[in-house]
């Protein structure tokens, strides 16, 4: 039997018009829903609470203006201005807590991505027990904040602390050291403990970049007489730019961000001498009630995490970008 | 063989359903009809599970319990308020009960029965906490009431020779000058200076009150600075945390928990923190070293006037369930059908003081307390318990925060008393 050509087989008209879509308006048709969710996720929270920093809020007063989204209601509550923001810019306690912020922050970037770059120095090299090392490195960064408070106030208690009873029974210590005796000692704490948290995952993301250089790279260095320092000078460093702009970006939102770690181990004291902004905001916001001005105060705190981004960007990354 | 007839047969099975579906319904206990919210913050969650279910089976109620942690509790409700949801009965401290109620949160339990005789066997102090700032009506019932006290070592007294405890703050002090001198304690007092909101600013009403100050005049202004007696105690608190008696590290502890908690090592002579306290340090000897009853309770030195408070059950406005609201709220916080279950079981397992002083007569109540407290002390204690008006003003929660910043620095030395006392009045003024 000869092969032929199929018959083409009539097709019942559903009565749609075949659509021609542009390849651009297929595109959009395409990640509209993704688009969709971002703004219904993103977009929408991000404009009602930064409409709220402009707004006299009370969670219990929501009769009056509104708006429906979905069939939830947003109460628009009373339009004050730009009030908010000069009362918070007004408060020598929002400059107190600026300049603290920035040294927890400075203090923190830096030494997270000293640790994050020396230990993945260390874990890039081959050495037996390496996987396991490595599984290891994740334990702190996978606990939850509130779990690592707890964990360093059974470390560094005055009273209670491991470290003073261990330093004791070997005879290193005659009383216990208070490491929260003042404000500037527990804002070190903090670092060191939020930087304990966060380095492993600077160190993962460190180590994946690492892995990445070309080991042609190093043996031309090699050959034409680098050692080990030079090596990593001028092959490693340049090569982990990107990893680098992405790790500072990180780790300088989420030290702005952090607030955890204050709850669980100063509440911001003593005095105020460990108050940042984000817990700054914080109380404002959920211990006086006042959404408006903790609203604002946090939007200040997006601000600088958008400007130090740019100048990261201008300064690490944008001259190696490549071109065309 | 006998026979039986259609009619007989069907007669029967009558009976027969009705009889069971009447004895399913006298067997099946009474419910209420809907369920209803009850929300309070953590606080031995699994003791309030256990009444909730005694409550359910013995009443016949539907009540769903659900615990928030303590420091974002008030802030939850109120966004959930915000979201439309209604929890029925709810925790609520001395601070937001105002505020909720002139929000409309909550309402009043003044026209609900049995309300009346609940006020009559409440002492009028803690009546008057729980009422609105006009006095008008009552917007909640107890779910506790406290002071603060003083509890000492009894052991390293005696050890250091010393016979009674300090029954003047010179004599205190001098005491815990001694006990650090001879090496007996680094550092022998213990005041609640923690960074929470049961911590410092309480701890500071109270020694004013115990120098004879007032903290607010008639208008619930502060007036600190015109208070010798308040300048007396802040001096004294900056001598005692410069000359090393006081470990600085209480300035940082986030609670009166954990603040008591130290108290438990035995390494320190005099501590004052609420009284329920005293119920772990001296009773609890799988965690104190002061257990049992190595660790007592004295008068507040002074004029002997400690600060007091009272936080409260209260009934949402707009619960939908009123009835069973009530009658719950009565079983946590009164006597519903004359039984004080709730309050007599806080008594028992934590020493959670209630403002019923008939409680007290209870023979199992009197020898739970001999257990860890002189009962008798601790209602004179009570007598001379002060209570505040001042945080039914819609400054105080924001005030009580920011001045503890002021007074740790009076305390350290970092501003003057004088100043830092002025400072407290102008911060009052700028909230106000």
């Amino acid at each position: 039997m000869a092969v032929g050509i199929p018959t083409p087989v009539a097709v019942p008209r559903l009565g749609l018009r075949a659509v021609r879509l542009s390849e651009v308006s297929f595109a959009w048709l395409l990640v509209a829903p993704a688009i969709l969710a971002i703004v219904v996720v993103v977009a929408v929270p991000l404009a009602y609470s930064l409409w709220l920093s402009f707004t006299d809020v009370n969670l219990l007063r929501t009769s009056g203006a509104a708006l429906e989204l979905f069939g939830i209601r947003l109460p628009l509550y009373r339009w004050v201005g730009p009030k908010n923001y000069l009362q918070v810019f007004s408060d020598p306690l929002y400059w107190d807590s600026l300049w603290r912020t920035l040294y927890f922050v400075g203090a923190f970037v830096i030494e997270a991505t000293l640790v994050g770059i020396g230990v993945a120095l260390v874990l890039n090299e081959r050495f037996p027990g390496r996987p396991l090392m490595r599984s290891l490195l994740l334990v702190p960064w996978s606990l939850s904040r509130i779990v690592v408070g707890l964990l360093w106030i059974g470390i560094l208690d005055f009273e209670f602390g491991a470290f003073n009873g261990y330093a004791q029974r070997l005879g290193l210590l005659t009383g216990s050291i208070a490491f929260f005796k003042d404000g500037f000692s527990a804002l070190n704490v903090l670092v060191s403990v939020y930087m304990w948290n966060q380095a492993p995952f600077a160190t993962l993301l460190f180590l994946a970049g690492m892995q990445s250089i070309s080991e042609d790279l190093y043996a031309a260095a090699e050959v034409d007489g680098a050692g080990y320092w030079q090596r990593f000078r001028y092959v490693t460093l340049p090569a982990l730019r990107p990893i680098l702009f992405l790790v500072l970006v990180l780790c300088t939102v989420n030290g702005f961000l952090m607030l955890d770690l204050i709850y669980i181990l100063t509440m911001g004291g003593p005095a105020n001498e460990t108050t940042t902004i984000s817990w700054l905001g914080f109380q404002t916001s959920f211990a006086f009630f006042k959404f408006g001005p903790g609203t604002a105060i946090l939007y200040t705190l997006t601000g600088l995490c958008l400007l130090l981004t740019f100048i990261y960007h201008r300064l690490i990354l944008a001259r190696f970008e490549p071109e065309g | 063989m006998s026979t039986i007839s259609r009619r007989r047969f069907l007669a029967n099975a009558g009976l027969l359903g009705a009889g069971a579906v009447l004895a399913e319904g006298a067997l099946r206990r009474a419910c209420a009809d809907k369920p209803l919210n009850f929300s309070g913050w953590v606080f031995k969650p699994d003791t309030v599970k256990d009444y909730v279910e005694f409550y359910n089976k013995k009443y016949g109620g539907q009540v769903k319990y659900e615990a928030i942690p303590w420091t974002a509790y008030h802030p939850t409700m109120e966004t959930r308020a915000f979201a439309g949801e209604i929890v029925d009965v709810m925790y609520c401290n001395h601070n937001n009960r105002e505020r909720w109620y002139e929000n409309g949160l909550i309402r009043p339990i003044d026209d609900l029965p049995g309300t009346d005789e609940l006020k009559k066997k409440m002492t009028p102090a803690n009546l008057d906490s729980l009422k609105s700032k006009d006095g008008s009506k009552l917007l909640g019932l107890p779910y506790f009431t406290s002071l603060f006290v003083l509890i000492y070592n009894e052991p390293m007294l005696s050890q250091a020779g010393i016979k009674a405890p300090a029954k003047s703050w010179d004599e205190l002090v001098e005491h815990c000058t001694k006990l650090k001198k001879d090496k007996v304690s680094d550092t022998p007092f213990l005041p609640n200076w923690n960074n929470s909101p049961s911590g410092t600013m309480p701890q500071f009403m109270t020694d004013c009150f115990s120098e004879g100050a007032n903290v607010f005049d008639a208008k619930n202004r502060v007036i600190v600075d015109q208070e010798p007696g308040a300048a007396r105690a802040m001096e004294r608190w900056h001598k005692v945390y410069k000359a090393e008696l006081v470990n600085p590290e209480v300035l940082t502890k986030t609670s009166s928990t954990d603040t008591h908690r130290i108290f438990w090592t035995g390494r320190y002579a005099y501590h004052t923190n609420h009284s329920y306290y005293l119920k772990t340090i001296a009773g609890e000897p799988e965690n104190s070293k002061l257990a049992p009853k190595k660790a007592k309770m004295a008068m507040y030195p002074g004029t002997g006037q400690t600060y007091m408070w009272t936080d409260s059950y209260v009934v949402n406005a707009k619960t939908k369930v009123l009835d069973d609201a009530w009658k719950l709220t009565k079983f946590l916080g009164g006597n519903l059908n004359g039984d004080w279950y709730v309050q007599r079981q806080w008594c028992l397992i934590s020493g959670l003081d209630n403002p019923y002083p008939e409680m007290y007569d209870h023979p199992e109540i009197i020898q739970s307390y001999d257990r860890w407290i002189d009962l008798k002390m601790l209602r004179e204690q009570y007598k001379k318990g002060r209570v505040i008006a001042a945080y039914k003003e819609p400054w105080y929660g924001e005030y009580d925060t920011k001045a503890v910043a002021t007074v740790h620095n009076i305390i350290r030395g970092t501003t003057t008393v004088p100043k830092g006392l002025k400072d407290l009045v102008a911060l009052q003024k700028s909230l106000a």
